[in-house]
């Protein structure tokens, strides 16, 4: 067990170096110039070369790279005198748009982004799950078709499709719920809660609708395994044989699947974010993007990546849990 | 405005949204946002709107974006200069906070006048008044005004307004105060006054001194670019938290003191502006203002689809502010590079722009005026001469019969470049250039790396789609910016995006720079536009307006002329502060 | 819908595999109907520019007169414009024809997907096979990059290549990039019906019977990968279609005036309530071409492959 997570470890760290090189090679490789764009309406060659300095530009890639990553563990130091802004561990620069340092930029973001993932997964699972079961269990029956037919035309369509709807229905229209405008968990439960709504019923509807296909044939298929015939042979009440038995294996693929998307969104839900105006991750990145802030885009994409490996490596612990034939 | 325009408007005034109006017919389009007097838009222009404010409660800003800079070192937008100078921090000059054109006068602000020159407007001097201070108390000096000018020459503060730079003697190779160097050309002989020793004249100097470049930053608290989240509070309000595209929340400066101060009315107690919502969103929030956000504004202007829920309705209408932002968009071509270096392929693409698309992508004449000329109204003393009398449609004719005298009979292909937010003006000058044969293949370009790119003359498209604001009512910021050759520079180009390079233009700026008689000055510069206008170097587009709807509870809303049409926040503030909640 | 696991009826002699897929495809209506949606799109794609003369308009063309200036730009008539000029009415502000531009947009829609689509199945299907066949260091390596693909933010890295790129063919660029994190996918499924099909005794037969590895490849295995392979790559278009949606939902899909479903939701987006039909109709052609792929696919995968392979 030890030694499977020690070199799980060591995978995940070396996805996340693989990563942050092909990202780095890919923004400062191509043609644009951050210090151009930072040097404003009226910009001399001279102070454009000297703003490259400053941002370190004139350094070769690999050396820019170097700085980089040892400067993740080791903090950095950035320009001179009185203005040298100094990033301690873990460092990952600063904006270039705004000198916040990028860690903290990620970290104020991160708790709307968690916020929006993990209410909208909560409702996904219970939809999705509950859904998927019953038609698994009443199979070929008009229940069974009526969820499948839903499941399938929601997962057809788009989550700006679903968004543009329910702000049109809830709030233009109806006026239940005011427009969405973050404020965070701490401060008022009640307004974080009825402002995250929307967001959260339109992205889970969109996975629900993918959860209760999968958990469907997941469960068909296990329904029809020896071993359920034989629990249910035994006399065992059919609840724990669904429950105990069934659910519990069912739930194998399920958590892989919830795994990746969970870690995916964590790291910010660009569309719905940015239809919702929720100041995410996922709207600093589309941010990021369009002015060329490259430490911030390079670290919204390590975070990112991240979340997705550690979600992979989590489950995978998980499954030695959930499912007793898994050895690690 | 002519008959069909007429008729839509009424029709669709009194129709329901979504029928709009068909029984339009007939008519040929003429320039209908031009005659302000029937454009719905305009019935607020030089009005206050809301009455005089009561004191106190939360004034709501609603932002789709962060601010570019608030550094006063960095702040050169016009919108962000309104902000940070009219709330946080004072400059040596500023302009007044009246409606209309009155906007555009100067009045003196951190200083006691608006300055005195020598040595034949090279040297100028400035006394700052008694008793003013920072947020914490101490006070402001002549050096801290220095000090904050010698900022702006830092590549660690990149973005501000290049005056100092280009009028300060000894300026060259200068990189800020960080290391420890000062400029000499700037003298402090004591705490309240401060000379600038310039290079060459500039008799319009106070005019650059409205710039948040002579806005005062205390050494002490100069932090550097970090100085940018937290700028030091010399105005009625300051800081008290910054979450950079999130919130930003602005609370009473009690160390300001209002008798020093004739411009600032700092009504609301505290200002707040949420940042990054969706642009439609805010527009559908202020059109219904409901709850917290009757308290509210818009920062960005009123999107063009958002449009049709305001002009019908005669209640949301008087709460819209539609000043004009005084810039001329223009279509410039390279005049350097082939096709380009032919009049008659430039005069063709002037003869085939159909303006009057471009102004229905714009939002339509409610929100525009189209151009014929290319300084603003404001410098025609009201209104834009039309020498040449192309329909504002285009003539394709007569641009396909220029571009067989120039040899091109089959059009040529060629590229522009456009800021993102151009997008829908762009694809209207595609579809028009396309019917004469010439094909344009359009390249988007954030804000925020627009002037960056296009200011790359060496590597930049052929065509670019950008506009030029004079800095404050005078030919000469206009004409010598926009086409004096000897402005050009290859990288970090601006102002002159044709690259256009004429002596005979040349000559007669540097004859009218050294007029001594204004008005015949401004003359002489209204005559020049027109001589240039003939050799086509950019197509003089349209002047957008600054639309902003404004909550029901906002008090002394106007549009300030200087700032773009941005709303003035020296003077807003709520009808009924205990309405405003929190 | 009936994703039901019948078995398929006892065989009956003389008839293969393929034949009996077919006759129980034939047998369901869900699949009649998605089949006949999604001809009915591929054939308005590939016959754009006929139907679109037929409609008298380009995509490309203004049309002021069936537009408002003064109210933004709005439509004139009911509807968003529809009449017997304009079939689905116009686009606000430009007054371009919407017929013309969703019968374009699908050309751009579909062609980004299904490029990406084969793009996707043949690099998975190789690197899948290659790995199960071959094993050893070739099963590393590949798994390896697999996985380092999977953990790849791919909508993020997606918007991010696609708005750094600046000069080159946008359609060509976003089938690119969306195929480049789909193979991994379909490379697992055919990796792990590959591993088990290498050990039957047909193919231990061939192998001893002298045959080539490409010859067992390309005769043994890779007919034996196909069903699950057609299967998995119906269900991958609707993802594409999607995917290329959503790229240019954010604006860093096709260059302007080119047509996308994608591009045309966005834009419509914020006249929603202005201008509902603009909004509607191009996402209705979406929602239904990525539903009727999605049926199609699910009755294919119940045929072709009804037990397992799917993760």
């Amino acid at each position: 067990m030890t030694r499977y997570l020690a070199r799980r470890i060591l995978g995940v760290i070396g996805v996340l170096i693989a990563i942050a090189a092909v990202t780095f090679t890919i923004f400062y490789v191509l043609p644009s110039d951050p210090a151009a764009a930072a040097c404003g309406k009226s910009c001399s060659a001279e102070r454009l070369e000297a703003i490259r300095a400053h941002m370190g530009l004139d350094q070769p890639l690999w050396r820019q790279f170097w700085d980089f990553a040892s400067g993740i563990f080791t903090g950095r130091t950035m320009g001179t005198g009185q203005y040298a802004l100094h990033c301690g561990f873990p460092c990952l620069g600063y904006s270039y748009e705004n000198s916040e340092s990028v860690w903290s930029l990620l970290m104020d973001r991160l708790p709307v982004s968690a916020s929006l993932a993990l209410g909208a997964a909560v409702l996904w699972l219970l939809l999705g799950l509950s859904a998927g079961v019953a038609a698994a269990l009443r199979k070929d029956t008009f229940t069974d078709r009526a969820l499948m037919v839903g499941a399938v035309a929601a997962a057809s369509m788009p989550v700006y499709f679903t968004s543009v709807m329910l702000i049109y229905g809830l709030i233009r229209v109806a006026g239940l719920l005011p427009y969405p405008q973050y404020v965070s968990l701490a401060s008022d439960p009640v307004h974080w809660a009825s402002n995250l709504l929307l967001p959260w019923i339109a992205l889970a509807i969109l996975y629900a609708a993918m959860y209760a296909r999968q958990s469907r044939s997941s469960m068909i298929e296990t329904m029809a395994e020896p071993y359920i015939r034989t629990a249910r042979a035994k006399g065992l009440p059919r609840r724990t044989v669904v429950v105990k038995h069934g659910l519990r294996s069912a739930m194998t693929p399920i958590l892989t699947l919830f795994g990746m998307d969970l870690g995916g969104l964590l790291a910010g839900a660009v569309i719905t974010e940015s239809i919702f105006g929720l100041p995410g991750i996922g709207r600093l990145f589309y941010g990021a993007l369009s002015t060329g802030d490259q430490p911030v885009i390079l670290g919204v994409t390590l975070l990112a990546a991240t979340f997705i490996v550690v979600a992979n490596l989590a489950v995978d612990l998980l499954y030695a849990v959930v499912d007793p034939r898994v050895r690690l | 405005m002519n008959k069909r325009t007429c008729t839509a408007l009424a029709v669709s005034l009194a129709a329901t949204l979504t029928l709009g109006a068909a029984g339009c017919s007939g008519g040929k389009h003429t320039g209908a946002g031009e005659e302000g007097g029937k454009n719905p838009a305009v019935a607020n222009v030089g009005k206050v709107v809301g009455g005089t404010p009561v004191k106190g409660g939360t004034l709501t800003v609603l932002s789709n974006q962060d601010f570019t800079h608030l550094d006063p070192a960095r702040n050169w937008v016009m919108s962000d200069m309104d902000f940070g100078t009219r709330l946080l921090y004072r400059t040596l000059v500023t302009y007044k906070a009246v409606p209309g054109t009155g906007g555009g006068e100067l009045t003196p602000d951190l200083a006691t006048d608006l300055g005195t020159s020598s040595n034949g407007a090279r040297t100028w001097t400035f006394h700052l008044k008694q008793g003013l201070t920072y947020e914490d108390g101490s006070p402001i000096t002549a050096q801290d005004v220095k000090y904050n000018v010698e900022r702006s020459f830092s590549p660690d503060l990149p973005g501000g307004a290049d005056y100092a730079a280009r009028y300060l003697t000894g300026a060259e190779g200068y990189q800020g105060p960080a290391q420890g160097k000062h400029l000499d050309s700037i003298r402090t002989p004591d705490d309240h006054t401060i000379v600038f020793e310039l290079r060459k004249p500039f008799a319009e100097f106070p005019n650059a001194t409205v710039m948040p470049t002579f806005a005062p930053v205390p050494k002490a608290q100069d932090n550097g670019p970090k100085y940018d989240n937290r700028p030091f509070s010399s105005g009625p309000y300051k800081v008290e938290s910054y979450q950079r595209n999130k919130q930003l929340t602005l609370v009473r400066n009690t160390h300001w003191d209002p008798a020093t101060d004739q411009v600032r009315k700092a009504y609301p107690d505290r200002i707040v502006v949420t940042m990054g919502l969706k642009a439609t969103q805010i527009d559908d929030r202020l059109i219904a203002s409901q709850g917290a956000d009757a308290s509210a504004v818009s920062w960005g202007a009123l999107r063009p689809e958002s449009a049709s829920k305001v002009l019908p309705n005669a209640s949301v209408r008087s709460r819209l502010l539609a000043e004009s932002t005084n810039c001329t968009d223009m279509v410039q071509m390279n005049t350097g590079r082939a096709p380009f270096t032919d009049v008659k392929v430039r005069q063709a693409v002037m003869y085939a722009l159909d303006k009057d698309a471009v102004l229905t992508s714009s939002g339509g004449p409610a929100f525009n005026d189209l151009s014929t000329a290319y300084m603003p109204a404001t410098l025609f003393d009201g209104k834009q001469p039309d020498t040449l009398k192309i329909p504002t449609t285009g003539d394709v004719a007569k641009a396909k019969e220029l571009l067989k005298e120039a040899g091109k009979p089959g059009g040529f292909e060629t590229k522009m470049t456009v800021s993102t937010g151009d997008k829908g003006r762009a694809e209207a000058i595609q579809e028009s250039l396309a019917k004469a044969g010439i094909k344009v293949t359009i390249e988007t370009v954030d804000p925020s790396a627009f002037y960056a790119t296009i200011g790359d003359t060496k590597n930049r498209t052929d065509v670019v789609y950008t506009g030029w604001c004079p800095d404050y009512p005078s030919g000469s910021t206009f004409l010598p910016f926009v086409f004096d050759g000897r402005y050009i520079k290859d990288k970090g180009n601006q102002g002159n995006q044709s690259l256009f390079r004429d002596d005979a233009t040349m000559k007669r700026v540097d004859e009218i720079s050294a007029m001594t008689d204004a008005k015949a000055a401004s003359r002489a510069w209204q005559q020049l536009d027109g001589e240039i206008l003939a050799k086509a170097p950019t197509v003089p587009v349209l002047v957008r307006r600054w639309p902003l709807v404004l909550g029901t509870n906002i008090a002394g809303g106007y549009g300030q002329t200087s700032f773009g049409g941005q709303l003035d926040y020296a003077t807003v503030g709520l009808k009924n502060p205990a309405q405003s909640g929190n | 819908m009936t994703t039901t696991l019948v078995k398929p009826p006892a065989p009956v002699a003389g008839r293969g595999p393929w034949q009996l897929a077919r006759a129980e495809l034939r047998r369901r209506t869900s699949v009649k109907i998605s089949l006949a949606v999604v001809v009915l799109f591929l054939l308005m794609a590939a016959g754009a520019p006929l139907l679109g003369a037929l409609g008298g308009w380009s995509p490309d063309a203004f049309d002021k007169t069936a537009i408002d200036p003064y109210l933004g730009g709005q439509p004139l008539g009911p509807l968003g414009g529809i009449s017997a000029d304009h079939w689905l009415g116009v686009e606000p502000v430009t007054g371009r024809d919407l017929f013309a531009r969703v019968v374009y947009g699908a050309q751009v829609s579909l062609l980004i997907a299904l490029t990406a689509t084969a793009i996707v199945v043949v690099a998975g299907t190789a690197a899948g096979i290659a790995a199960g066949y071959f094993g050893g260091r070739t099963d590393t390596v590949l798994s390896r990059l697999m996985d380092l693909t999977m953990s790849f933010p791919s909508l993020i890295f997606m918007i991010a290549m696609m708005s750094v790129a600046k000069d080159v063919n946008r359609i060509l660029l976003m089938t690119a990039v969306i195929g480049l994190f789909g193979w991994p996918g379909i490379a697992r499924v055919v990796r792990g019906q590959t591993l088990s099909l290498k050990h039957r005794e047909y193919v231990d037969a061939a192998r001893v019977g002298g045959s080539g590895p490409w010859r067992i490849l390309t005769r043994d295995i890779l007919p034996g990968v196909a069903g699950p392979v057609i299967a998995y790559t119906t269900l991958v278009v609707p993802g594409m279609i999607a995917t290329e949606a959503a790229l240019s939902y954010l604006g860093v899909g096709v260059r302007p005036p080119t047509p996308s479903w994608g591009q045309m939701i966005a834009e419509s987006v914020s006249f929603y309530d202005t201008d509902p039909m603009y909004f509607i109709i191009p996402s209705t052609c979406l929602f239904l071409t990525v539903l009727a792929f999605t049926l199609l696919g699910d009755a294919l995968r119940d045929v072709l492959d009804p037990r397992g392979s799917r993760t």
